[in-house]
């Protein structure tokens, strides 16, 4: 079995965790990058590309900023975390163009209020725009930067567990997906910057299909605390059909303008004025619609743009989205006719961010010692609800902080302290027994089964008797994961990969599930069909879960503002 | 299908799989079911699931193009794409693409002085679409340039040198390392392909060669 030594192991491929491992490169220590993914091909890739620059128009800066996320994160906001958004997400555009990725300029080359815009939830002008092709830019800036500050790379390698001395986290056991070997990581520190959980209920998300939320189960093992996980964004126009494309997104509520409308299956209006509402206010109206029995054959609901065909506006609207190419992924799901606006789309929303996540404070330091964490497995900066084109500029916020905080503390490790003791053992050699090992259930089925209970019963809208049952239902496959199958072959098994990344989804599903539990207001993405109204009185508070003796132990904080 | 383990094939086979119809089903969603529903050990790599990662890019009937926006229809060969390492299936190395990064340098290396917020960048288009590039591999994949050692990622390498000579922030000879790398046996070849729509010859391999 290879070991391999550093400073600092960033996990995770994305803004974040390419951040964090060029920052600590930049201070002369080791550092290992560890990439679930082919390297940058994850959801920073695949994002609109948009990022916030509040201060670009005269009136603006970090103080509304602060407010606006505040306001829009319906109070549950770490506010040291979402100060430090704010006040830093300018230095953010800077270091992600120092990458090599340049933002939209106006005719003159500056950014200037000729090119910002406002995205849902901001009261100012103030998120700047991609060339075509949005985050795909970026991506290739990401890897170019990597490839520049010389940082030593690991593709398609999965962390199983984090290695543990005493209470410090010291390292990761890891699965090579291409070699089919276990590899172990000894590490000073360890930066998490693994992403979301969105896959939690693929098909109904956007995300990647890295996306298992294995950052906030490893924090979870290692003794690290999490917050408010029950806190997902959905978003709320994403497709319904064909099967591969269920999930993908193909628009913000200011799709529908001027004059969009929402039907249920009846043809009944069930929304109106669409575009000036934010994600969270359209979804909850889905919701509510979706779990009264509304819906369509395929689960959605009926976007009716035919209403803007009426107007000149309206059809200026229609040619300016065919130009930008925004309709093209609908006229490939549902054809010519839905393009032209002339039939309405089923939509559905799809799970796109998690705002809870690792505790952490303001210099990106995890509860645990060792640990940091960087990006969306991160909770707390956004609150309830995060803002539109606000987490391209968190990975670089604190995915900076995280490494540097990382550096500054390992620097007192010695690594010749590191012992085989520290090696988990029996985790080493499950994961080697993976290929090959026998059993009557295909991962993926699992998977399925697991996502199937996230998106019925802790989706959209949630209550307690659903909950309940999701807790069981999901207790009752993890008993199941001993009997997963996986065949022979070491090299690149996928099959292996998702009997890993199964467990990570199931840790972090009962997270997400006892958090939905315990919060019983309707706040944020947290829908409550039995707690339907927002609880200021009872619930400006914080839900944080951690390990301990029993397990799973939750309390809750009082929010400071 | 393409299906081939080195671990204990000899050499690829070809199996049939029967997918159930769906109307507007795409190649990625046959794959997917046959993944889920018929022999799970199959491998292929894919993200986004509409044309913004790059990672389902494969051949169809001998063609590169990408799964997650390609209708499935009865009949279709889907394979690898050619010429680059097959590690399985469908799933061909990637890696040796990135190590081509550092080697040609194929990263902004910024002239002095300049600040990305407090100058003026002006951008020619080319440079803006060529940053659109998915880095799918397909185009390396079809070029009858491409060597087996050196400069083994052209054309991609060409789109990224001619996304940098157009970054006014760069200040290295992009066009020097092009003709290092023998751009020059481009001139009448015109055979680069990208299901994409990225226009390598007159974004990139035009402007490279001089205009």
């Amino acid at each position: 079995m290879e070991i391999l030594t550093c400073h600092v192991l960033c996990v995770g491929g994305g803004g974040a965790g390419i951040t964090a491992a060029i920052t600590a490169a930049e201070q002369g220590v080791d550092v290992i990058l560890a990439s679930k993914e082919p390297l940058g091909y994850g959801d920073t890739k695949a994002s609109m590309g948009m990022m916030v620059c509040p201060g670009i128009e005269k009136d603006d800066g970090p103080g509304n900023f602060y407010r606006d996320m505040i306001e829009g994160g319906e109070l549950l906001n770490d506010a040291r975390l979402a100060h430090m958004m704010a006040e830093q997400a300018t230095e953010a555009l800077q270091v992600l163009e120092g990458y090599g990725h340049l933002f939209l300029r106006d005719d003159e080359g500056k950014l200037s209020s000729k090119v910002v815009y406002a995205t849902g939830g901001h009261s100012r002008r103030r998120t700047i725009g991609c060339p075509p092709g949005g985050g795909i830019a970026i991506g290739n800036s990401l890897r170019g930067a990597v490839a520049r500050a010389g940082v030593k790379v690991l593709e398609e390698i999965v962390v199983a567990s984090l290695l543990m001395n005493e209470s410090r986290v010291t390292g990761a056991v890891c699965y090579d997906l291409p070699r089919g070997e276990v590899l172990l990581i000894q590490a000073g520190a360890v930066v998490l910057a693994t992403g979301g959980g969105g896959w939690l209920y693929y098909p109904h998300s956007d995300c990647t299909p890295g996306t298992t939320g294995d950052g906030f189960s490893l924090a979870y093992e290692a003794g690290a605390e999490l917050v408010d996980m029950e806190q997902v964004q959905f978003i709320p126009f994403g497709l319904t059909h064909p099967s591969a494309m269920c999930g993908v997104f193909v628009g913000e509520p200011n799709l529908a303008a001027p004059a969009g409308v929402l039907r249920n299956r009846n043809g009944e209006i069930i929304l109106e004025n669409i575009s000036t509402m934010t994600r969270a206010a359209v979804t909850r109206v889905m919701a509510k619609e979706l779990s009264r029995g509304g819906g369509t054959e395929h689960g959605g609901l009926l976007l009716d743009l035919r209403p803007n065909l009426t107007s000149e506006k309206g059809r200026q609207l229609w040619e300016v989205r065919r130009k930008r190419g925004q309709m093209e992924v609908v006229r490939l799901a549902y054809g010519d006719a839905a393009y032209r606006w002339e039939e309405p789309w089923d939509v559905a929303p799809t799970a796109h961010y998690f705002m809870g996540g690792i505790k952490i404070d303001h210099r990106g330091r995890s509860t645990a010692p060792g640990l940091y964490a960087a990006g969306q497995v991160v909770g707390g900066i956004h609150g309830g609800n995060r803002l539109g084109s606000v987490s391209l500029a968190e990975l670089f916020v604190f995915g900076q902080a995280a490494a540097r905080s990382a550096v500054n503390d390992c620097k007192g490790v010695r690594f010749s302290g590191f012992k085989h003791a520290d090696c988990r053992r029996e985790e080493v050699e499950l994961l080697h027994s993976l290929p090959g090992k026998k059993g009557g259930i295909p991962p993926l089925r699992l998977q399925r089964a697991m996502q199937q209970v996230m998106w019925d019963k802790v989706g959209l809208a949630r209550d307690k008797k659903g909950l309940v049952q999701a807790l069981s239902e999901i207790k009752r496959i993890e008993e199941a994961w001993p009997q997963v199958a996986v065949s022979e072959q070491k090299n690149y098994n996928q099959e292996a990969l998702h009997a890993i990344e199964l467990r990570h989804m199931l840790v972090t599903a009962k997270m997400v599930i006892r958090s939905a539990l315990l919060r019983e207001e309707t706040r944020g993405g947290h829908l409550r069909l039995d707690f339907p109204g927002r609880d200021d009185e009872n619930w400006c508070r914080n839900i944080i879960l951690h390990k301990g003796n029993g397990g799973l132990e939750a309390r809750t904080e009082v929010v400071r503002h | 299908m393409h299906r081939f383990n080195p671990e204990a094939d000899i050499k690829p086979v070809w199996k049939a799989y029967a997918v159930p119809y769906e109307n507007k089903n795409t190649v990625l969603g046959a794959l997917q079911y046959i993944q889920e529903k018929i022999d799970p050990s199959l491998a292929f790599r894919y993200g986004c699931r509409y044309r913004r990662c790059g990672l389902c890019a494969v051949e169809i009937n001998g063609k590169p193009a990408m799964a997650c926006y390609t209708y499935a229809e009865d009949g279709l060969r889907v394979g690898p794409l050619s010429g680059l390492h097959l590690i399985r299936d469908l799933v061909v190395d990637r890696k040796s693409f990135f190590e081509e990064l550092k080697k040609y340098s194929l990263y902004l290396e910024p002239s002095d002085g300049h600040n990305a917020r407090g100058t003026p960048v002006m951008e020619p288009e080319q440079g803006a679409r060529l940053r659109s590039c998915l880095e799918c591999l397909s185009c390396i994949s079809r070029c009858p340039n491409r060597s087996s050692g050196e400069g083994f990622g052209v054309p991609l390498i060409y789109v990224r040198l001619a996304q940098l000579h157009f970054d006014p922030r760069d200040r290295k000879d992009r066009l020097a390392q092009a003709k290092l790398l023998g751009i020059d046996r481009c001139r009448n070849c015109n055979k680069c392909f990208c299901p994409n729509g990225i226009a390598i010859i007159k974004d990139a391999i035009k402007p490279l060669l001089g205009g």
